[in-house]
């Protein structure tokens, strides 16, 4: 008879229960509802995937979390306290970058330090260290004095990763970041985001990372859990745990359990993606 | 995405209500300075301007004078149309007509039309041929500078479709390029009459200061009359009214067949 | 396409997008292998070259213009180039030239001035506030259609006859683009760049400055390039007509006086001045704002 070792769970990080959003429309007053009964607890270090039919609300739902927009009725808490507003704890990653155009590369990385919260109490110096730091992590170095509008597609988005990441917050927001890059770029990049998120390091150093994305396989690839959703109106439809082991290699793919949880998730979306085209 | 304002009313009081309050408070404020004045004051006034406005419709003088300046516009910007679309497809379709003409148009675009008043009177004395002629160099440029950028943007898929179908180059000039360059035109159009119409009332104006009231008529030189001679400042208000009217009409019928016309335009 | 294998340390990963584009030099006959300059091909460059065109173009128009003036022979109505040439250096030379300039360029600063500093501002405000925008709207578009032209009679009773009435034209002509665009640009700000400065914890006042005001930059600078070319144009009426001094009353002085040369000498000064100021604008835009390329009038 062996001792079982009790380990008590974690605190989650993100606890969301009953979380729905209505829309109203301006003009007309046409209520949509978006998201309905969304339930989902996050723990810390996780890295969830959410994917879902277009229109299914995944960017809603990121929005709330953000803080970004309200929820009509439902808690979203994390580390316990309720979220109401956008903050630099949670940070954002947009699909096209929201880099800002007329600064350069250094200046972006360095936003949120400089004019938001998350430099506050920190020497220029230390600043400057910081930036420095992110930038060469995701593999800028010597393009800091560039403008977006000079940077390839892959740049801008590694640009909006070290800010991202420059900024120091708990939770990682990612409304489809890899979804404007071509096919080849991606795969790279998904790579190298695992990388960077910190795979190779214990589970208690790395971010809690929340993963929009319309492609079924990167899901698989990056995430710890899958959440899948289904639309009109948003809800969680299941929730899958991708037991493959880190840190994963691009030979992950040819993994047959790879292509069971891929089946699993499209046999879940096939018909509203159908539907979505009809 | 852009930060549309969504104009919605707030709270109870429409938006028309609103639209209104800041002209009525100033009318209102006008009027009761012009009347802390002497009965005598040249001062315009809200309640003059009104009864300024029905004299002279009544008798005629404002509608005669509003013709006027418009059969000038309308000569001038038919003027200005031939010699500007004209130039405009040959410089639109040719990159070596371009590259030569460009010099001498793009030096003679700041030169505003009124510059060139001083050697219109010289040519054409005080009247209506000087005139014209600003109206026409004011309205030329919107429509040359539109109609080559309709030409040129043209797309070169329907320019190579009809050359694989053996279309001769003039052919294709003519049964491609230019329909397919008719929203720059139009747009060029619009543009053109706005400027026509201020340049007669300067050219009246000026016109009219240079000949000593004269005979030229139109609503420019009403209003130099108006300021030298019978110091009627209310008529200068109506006038000004007038002027700002006949401005927004046109913009709003070069708009309406715009519209109609290109259904696909936004 | 290289991968990092995890366990390696974090090295820069060449993307294939972000290989450093190379220049391919185009071959040049004036640069042959064997490093020989030909003078054919110096020559060819310089046919081909954009100064070179513009040179000829206006040599041909000068030209055309003697033989015309030749041809028509009414040295009052159309004087030969030659004329106004000695026309423009003798006005240059008694400093007349750079004078009247200085008069009406100060009065279009002035003008800019005032017009930028009430109309950018509240451009920002009512496109901010829609209550303020309801309100003040009505009477920007109740206003915009009287031209400043139709000022001028007013103008002259309220100012006289001076330098004041040009001031005050060219700042009501400038206004109304200046207002247009600044609203317009605040308007099309991207909201993901707002939404992005906030997820950092930015102030509203901060916001304002380092977001707002740099986003809007790129159409506030297209108003002012139309308020600038407007103001100019308006400037010539207005001292044509209501002003003892300043570019367009020159023109005028001189055909009272019957001075074709000096006439035309004005003219060209004021073309030459026009399309000066904008190549600078035109700079200036390129420098302060680089990103916004495609926008703008003829870029």
């Amino acid at each position: 008879m062996s001792v079982q070792m009790i380990h008590p769970k974690p605190a989650p990080k993100l606890r969301l229960k009953g979380v729905s959003k209505q829309f109203v429309a301006p003009r007309t007053g046409q209520r949509t509802l978006a998201v309905a009964d969304f339930d989902l607890d996050v723990q810390p270090g996780e890295f969830i995937c959410i994917v879902g039919p277009s229109g299914c609300g995944k960017s809603t739902m990121l929005n709330m979390i953000a803080g970004l927009e309200k929820s009509s009725s439902g808690t979203i808490e994390m580390d316990g306290k309720a979220i109401s507003t956008p903050g630099a704890d949670r940070g954002v990653m947009f699909q096209d970058y929201a880099l800002f155009p007329w600064k350069t590369v250094r200046d972006n990385v360095g936003f949120g330090l400089r004019h938001g919260t998350a430099g506050a109490g920190m020497s220029a110096a230390d600043q400057e260290d910081r930036i420095n730091h992110f930038v060469e992590m995701v593999g800028l170095k010597g393009a800091e004095n560039k403008f977006p509008h000079q940077l390839s597609g892959g740049m801008r988005q590694r640009v909006a990763l070290a800010r991202l990441l420059a900024n120091g917050p708990d939770v990682l927001l990612m409304d489809e970041p890899l979804g404007a890059l071509d096919a080849q770029t991606r795969l790279v990049l998904q790579v190298e985001l695992l990388r960077i998120w910190g795979e190779t390091s214990a589970k208690a150093d790395r971010k809690t990372v929340i993963f929009i994305t319309h492609g079924i396989d990167e899901a698989v690839f990056l995430a710890d859990r899958v959440v899948v959703m289904s639309s009109h109106p948003g809800r969680v439809s299941a929730v899958l745990d991708v037991d493959i082991p880190r840190p994963r290699t691009e030979e992950v793919r040819l993994d047959p359990r790879f292509a069971e949880l891929s089946e699993e998730i499209w046999s879940l979306i096939r018909d509203e993606a159908y539907r979505a085209i009809a | 995405m852009s930060m549309n304002v969504n104009v919605r009313a707030t709270g109870g009081i429409p938006n028309w209500a609103k639209a209104l309050t800041l002209p009525i408070i100033l009318l209102v404020i006008w009027q009761a300075w012009a009347m802390t004045l002497p009965e005598t004051s040249p001062a315009p006034a809200p309640l003059k301007v009104v009864q300024s406005f029905a004299e002279l419709t009544a008798s005629g003088e404002l509608i005669w004078a509003t013709i006027q300046s418009l059969g000038r516009v309308l000569a001038g910007f038919a003027i200005a149309m031939v010699a500007g679309l004209s130039l405009g497809v040959l410089m639109g379709s040719s990159r070596i007509v371009r590259e030569n003409l460009d010099p001498i148009v793009e030096s003679f675009r700041p030169i505003a039309p009124m510059a060139i008043l001083p050697i219109a009177i010289l040519w054409f004395g005080t009247g209506t041929p000087a005139a014209l002629t600003i109206v026409a160099y004011a309205a030329f440029f919107p429509l040359l500078i539109n109609t080559i950028h309709g030409v040129s943007r043209v797309d070169r898929q329907l320019i190579r479709a009809a050359q694989t179908m053996g279309l001769s180059r003039l052919r294709t000039v003519l049964v491609v390029i230019v329909p397919a360059a008719i929203p720059s035109v139009l747009l060029g159009s619009r543009l053109a009459m706005g400027v026509a119409w201020t340049a007669i009332i300067a050219a009246e104006l000026a016109v009219g200061a240079k000949s000593g009231g004269g005979t030229s008529g139109g609503v420019g030189q009403m209003m130099f009359v108006f300021y030298a001679y019978s110091i009627d400042l209310n008529g200068i208000v109506v006038c000004m009214i007038v002027v700002g009217v006949i401005a927004l009409l046109i913009d709003r019928l070069f708009r309406l067949v715009e519209h109609k016309l290109l259904p696909w335009r936004n | 396409m290289p991968a990092t294998l995890p366990g390696k340390s974090p090295a820069m990963t060449v993307m294939p997008e972000d290989a450093p584009a190379v220049e391919t030099a185009r071959p040049n006959a004036a640069t042959a292998p064997g490093r020989r300059i030909s003078i054919a091909g110096v020559a060819r460059g310089v046919w081909r070259a954009r100064w070179f065109i513009s040179l000829r173009a206006f040599a041909t128009f000068i030209c055309l213009w003697a033989l015309l003036a030749a041809w028509v022979s009414s040295p009052l109505q159309l004087p030969s180039p030659a004329k106004v040439f000695d026309a423009m250096v003798g006005l240059a030379a008694k400093g007349e030239l750079l004078s009247q300039t200085l008069i009406s360029a100060s009065r279009l600063g002035v003008a800019l001035m005032v017009a930028t500093v009430i109309a950018v501002p509240l451009g920002f405000a009512m496109a901010l506030n829609r209550e303020l925008n309801t309100y003040l709207d009505p009477i920007v578009e109740l206003l915009r259609p009287i031209s400043g032209i139709a000022w001028i009679p007013l103008g002259l009773f309220i100012f006289g006859v001076g330098g004041t009435l040009p001031v005050f034209i060219m700042a009501y002509v400038a206004f109304f683009p200046l207002l247009l665009n600044t609203i317009d640009g605040v308007r099309e700000i991207d909201r993901k760049l707002l939404a992005a400065s906030r997820t950092m914890g930015i102030t509203r006042r901060a916001q304002m400055v380092h977001v707002m005001v740099p986003a809007a930059l790129p159409s506030v600078m297209v108003g002012f390039r139309i308020a600038f070319a407007s103001a100019w144009a308006a400037i010539i009426a207005a001292e044509l007509i209501g002003s003892p001094s300043g570019l367009g009353f020159s023109i005028e002085w001189y055909r009272q006086l019957l001075m074709s040369p000096k006439v035309f000498s004005f003219i060209v000064l004021i073309g030459v001045v026009g399309y000066l100021s904008d190549v600078v604008l035109r700079t200036v835009q390129r420098k302060l704002t680089p990103w916004a390329d495609g926008m703008g009038i003829d870029q």
